[in-house]
C-alpha cells in the first residue's frame, strides 16, 4: 500500500476522484460564512413594512434606506472620528513601538523573551478588568471624550505586541548597518528613520493594518469614553441605528447604515487580504 | 561605542512610559480600588480590606459568570481549534479557488465582534429569526435559541467560534506548510496509513502552532465581552454574563466600582492561572526539527 501511494499515476487518479466533494465542501463553507453578510444586505433593501422572510429577496427593492443613511450627518461624523482615531492610534503605536524595539534590541540581546512574556501578561488583562482604573485615569487627566486620549490608550494597549514583533525583526538587521551610518555621522534617530525603518517595511504594513482595524472595530472603550455624541465612532453610530430602546426601530435603515459602515473594512480587506493573512501568519509563527 | 550603546535605551522611554501610564497604573489603581467600598463617582470611599474579595465567594452572579466564562473560553478554544485544523487540512489540498475560500473563511475576523453579534441577533431571534426560518424550511418547529442562560451561553460560544475560526485556520495552515514533505514521505515509506501519518508526524510537528492557537483563543474566549452585549446583553436575568460583562454591569449599573475592581482582578488572576500552565505544558511538548 505504501509503495503504490508513491506511484505518480495512481496519485493523480486519486486526486481526480476526490475532487467533486472538495467543491461541495467549499460551496457549503462559502454559504455558511457569507450568509450573515447576505442577510444584512438583503434586509438593507427592505421597506420598513416588509417583515417577511429574511432569506428570500424583498418584494420591493428599496434603495431609500441607503439614500437616508447617506444623508445622515452622524454617519459621516462617525467615519471622520473613526478615521481620526485609527490614524492617531496607528501613528503612535507604530512609531513608538518601532523606536522602542530598536532601542531595546540594540542594547541587549535577551530582551525579546522578556517582552514576549510581558506581552502575554498584558494580553491576559481583560479590558473590562481595568475599566474602573482606566476610566478614572481618563477622566482625571481630561482625556474622556477626546479622540486623542482614546488613541493614546489604544496605542498603549497595542505597544507590547507590536514591539515584540519589531524586536524580532530588528534583531535580524546586521549591526554593521548601524555602525556604517554612525561612521558617516548619523545620530541614533537619523539611523532609525533612514536605515532601520525602511528595512522593516513588510512588518510595518501588517502591523498598520492590524492596529487600524483593531481601533476601528473597538467597541468597549469608545462606548464608555466617547459619550459625547459628536465624538461617536462608526461602530457607535451603527449601534445607535440598531437601537430600538425608544420604541421606534427601523431595521432596514439600520442594516443599510451597517453595510455602509462595514464597507471601508471590507474594501480594505479585499485589496489587502494577502498582506493581512501573511501578517497574521507572521505574528503567530514568530 | 559603549556610550552610544547606552543611549539606545533612551529611545525606548516613550514606549515604557505609555505602558506604565495606561496599563500598569490602571492595574495598580484597580488593585487599590478593589479594597474600597466606592460607588464610582462620589467623594466618599471607605477602606474595607479584602471584603470585596470575600463577597465574591458568596455572590451567585460571580459563580454563574465564572461558569459561563469557562464555557466561553474552553468551548470557543475547542471548537475553533477543531474547526480551524479541519479547515486548514482541507485548504492544504490543491483545488481551484483555494485562496478565495481561505480569504472568505478569514473575513469575519475583520468585522467588529459587536457588529457581528448585532447581525447574528437576527439569526437567533425566535420570531422571524434566520435559524428558525431554516428549521421551518426543513419542516421543524421553531426553537427558543436564547431561552435560558445556558442556551444563550452555548449560542454565543458557537457564534464567537464561527467568527474567529479563521484565525486558527491560518495558524494551522502556516504550520502545515512548514512541515517538510520528506517527513511525511518517510512515514509513508515505513508503511504508515493516513491516520498514523497524521497522528505521528503531522500533530507532533504542529505543536508550536497548537500552542499559539490554543493560548490566543483561550485568552480571547475568557475575555469575551462585545458579542455578548449584542446577542443577549447578559440575559435572560443576567444568566449569560461573562466575568468581563459582569464587571461592566457592576461598575455602570450597580454602582459598585470597588467590587467591580475586585472581580476584575479575580478575572485577570483566573486567566493567568488557566493560561500559564497550558502554555508551559504545550511549550514543553514542542519538538525541534
Amino acid at each position: 500500500m505504501s509503495m503504490t501511494a508513491l506511484v505518480p499515476q495512481k496519485k493523480g487518479r486519486l486526486h481526480k476522484d476526490v475532487k467533486w466533494w472538495y467543491y461541495l465542501i467549499a460551496i457549503l463553507l462559502v454559504l455558511v460564512f457569507l450568509l450573515p453578510i447576505y442577510v444584512l444586505c438583503n434586509l438593507s433593501f427592505r421597506t420598513i413594512q416588509d417583515l417577511g422572510s429574511k432569506l428570500q429577496l424583498p418584494y420591493i427593492l428599496n434603495l431609500g434606506n441607503y439614500i437616508t443613511a447617506f444623508q445622515d450627518k452622524s454617519l459621516w461624523r462617525g467615519f471622520g472620528n473613526s478615521i481620526l482615531l485609527a490614524g492617531e492610534t496607528v501613528i503612535l503605536e507604530i512609531l513608538i513601538s518601532a523606536l522602542g524595539a530598536y532601542g531595546l534590541a540594540r542594547s541587549s540581546n535577551r530582551i525579546a523573551e522578556g517582552i514576549r512574556t510581558f506581552n502575554m501578561a498584558i494580553m491576559m488583562i481583560p479590558g473590562t478588568a481595568l475599566l474602573v482604573g482606566t476610566y478614572s485615569l481618563m477622566v482625571n487627566f481630561g482625556m474622556a471624550n477626546t479622540i486623542w486620549g482614546l488613541a493614546l490608550l489604544s496605542a498603549a494597549g497595542g505597544i507590547p505586541g507590536t514591539m515584540f514583533m519589531y524586536v524580532n525583526f530588528v534583531a535580524s538587521i546586521p549591526k554593521a548597518l548601524d555602525e556604517a551610518a554612525m561612521i558617516d555621522g548619523a545620530g541614533i534617530m537619523r539611523t532609525f528613520l533612514q536605515i532601520i525603518m525602511p528595512q522593516l517595511k513588510a512588518v510595518t504594513v501588517t502591523r498598520v493594518i492590524m492596529s487600524a482595524t483593531g481601533s476601528w472595530n473597538n467597541y468597549l472603550m469608545p462606548m464608555y469614553l466617547l459619550q459625547n455624541k459628536s465624538k461617536h465612532t462608526v461602530i457607535l453610530v451603527i449601534k445607535a441605528a440598531f437601537n430600538t430602546g425608544n420604541g421606534i426601530g427601523n431595521l432596514p435603515l439600520a442594516c443599510a447604515t451597517c453595510v455602509l459602515g462595514l464597507l471601508p473594512i471590507i474594501i480594505l480587506y479585499i485589496f489587502l487580504q494577502r498582506y493581512i493573512i501573511e501578517g497574521q501568519i507572521d505574528s503567530s509563527v514568530k | 561605542m559603549a556610550a552610544r550603546r547606552r543611549k539606545y535605551i533612551y529611545i525606548a522611554i516613550p514606549a515604557v512610559l505609555l505602558v506604565l501610564a495606561f496599563i500598569l497604573f490602571p492595574l495598580i489603581n484597580a488593585v487599590k480600588l478593589s479594597l474600597y467600598k466606592w460607588n464610582g463617582y462620589s467623594q466618599s470611599m471607605r477602606f474595607i480590606g479584602a471584603d470585596n474579595y470575600v463577597k465574591a465567594f458568596s455572590d451567585k452572579f460571580f459563580w454563574s459568570s465564572l461558569g459561563n466564562t469557562l464555557i466561553y473560553g474552553f468551548g470557543s478554544t475547542l471548537l475553533q481549534n477543531l474547526g480551524g485544523l479541519a479547515a486548514a487540512l482541507f485548504l492544504n489540498k490543491k483545488f481551484v479557488g483555494r485562496n478565495a475560500l481561505r480569504a472568505i473563511l478569514y473575513m469575519p475576523i475583520m468585522i467588529s465582534p459587536f457588529l457581528m453579534g448585532q447581525i447574528m441577533y437576527y439569526f437567533v431571534q425566535y420570531e422571524g429569526g434566520v435559524f428558525n426560518e431554516l428549521l421551518g424550511v426543513l419542516g421543524m418547529n421553531p426553537v427558543y435559541w436564547m431561552e435560558s442562560g445556558l442556551s444563550s451561553t452555548i449560542m454565543i460560544t458557537l457564534i464567537n467560534s464561527w467568527q474567529y475560526m479563521g484565525l486558527c485556520m491560518i495558524i494551522y495552515l502556516a504550520g502545515l506548510q512548514n512541515i517538510p514533505e520528506m517527513y511525511r514521505e518517510a512515514a509513508r515509506l515505513d508503511g504508515a496509513g493516513k491516520f498514523a501519518e497524521f497522528r505521528k508526524v503531522t500533530v507532533p510537528l504542529l505543536i508550536p502552532s497548537i500552542t499559539t492557537a490554543v493560548v490566543t483563543n483561550l485568552i480571547g474566549g475568557l475575555k469575551l465581552y462585545d458579542v455578548i452585549v449584542a446577542l443577549s446583553n447578559g440575559g435572560p436575568n443576567r444568566q449569560s454574563m461573562s466575568l468581563a460583562f459582569y464587571i461592566q454591569v457592576l461598575y455602570f449599573n450597580d454602582e459598585s466600582a470597588g467590587y467591580a475592581s475586585a472581580i476584575g482582578i479575580l478575572t485577570f488572576l483566573m486567566i493567568l492561572i488557566i493560561t500559564l500552565p497550558i502554555n508551559a505544558l504545550l511549550r514543553r511538548r514542542e519538538v525541534e526539527y
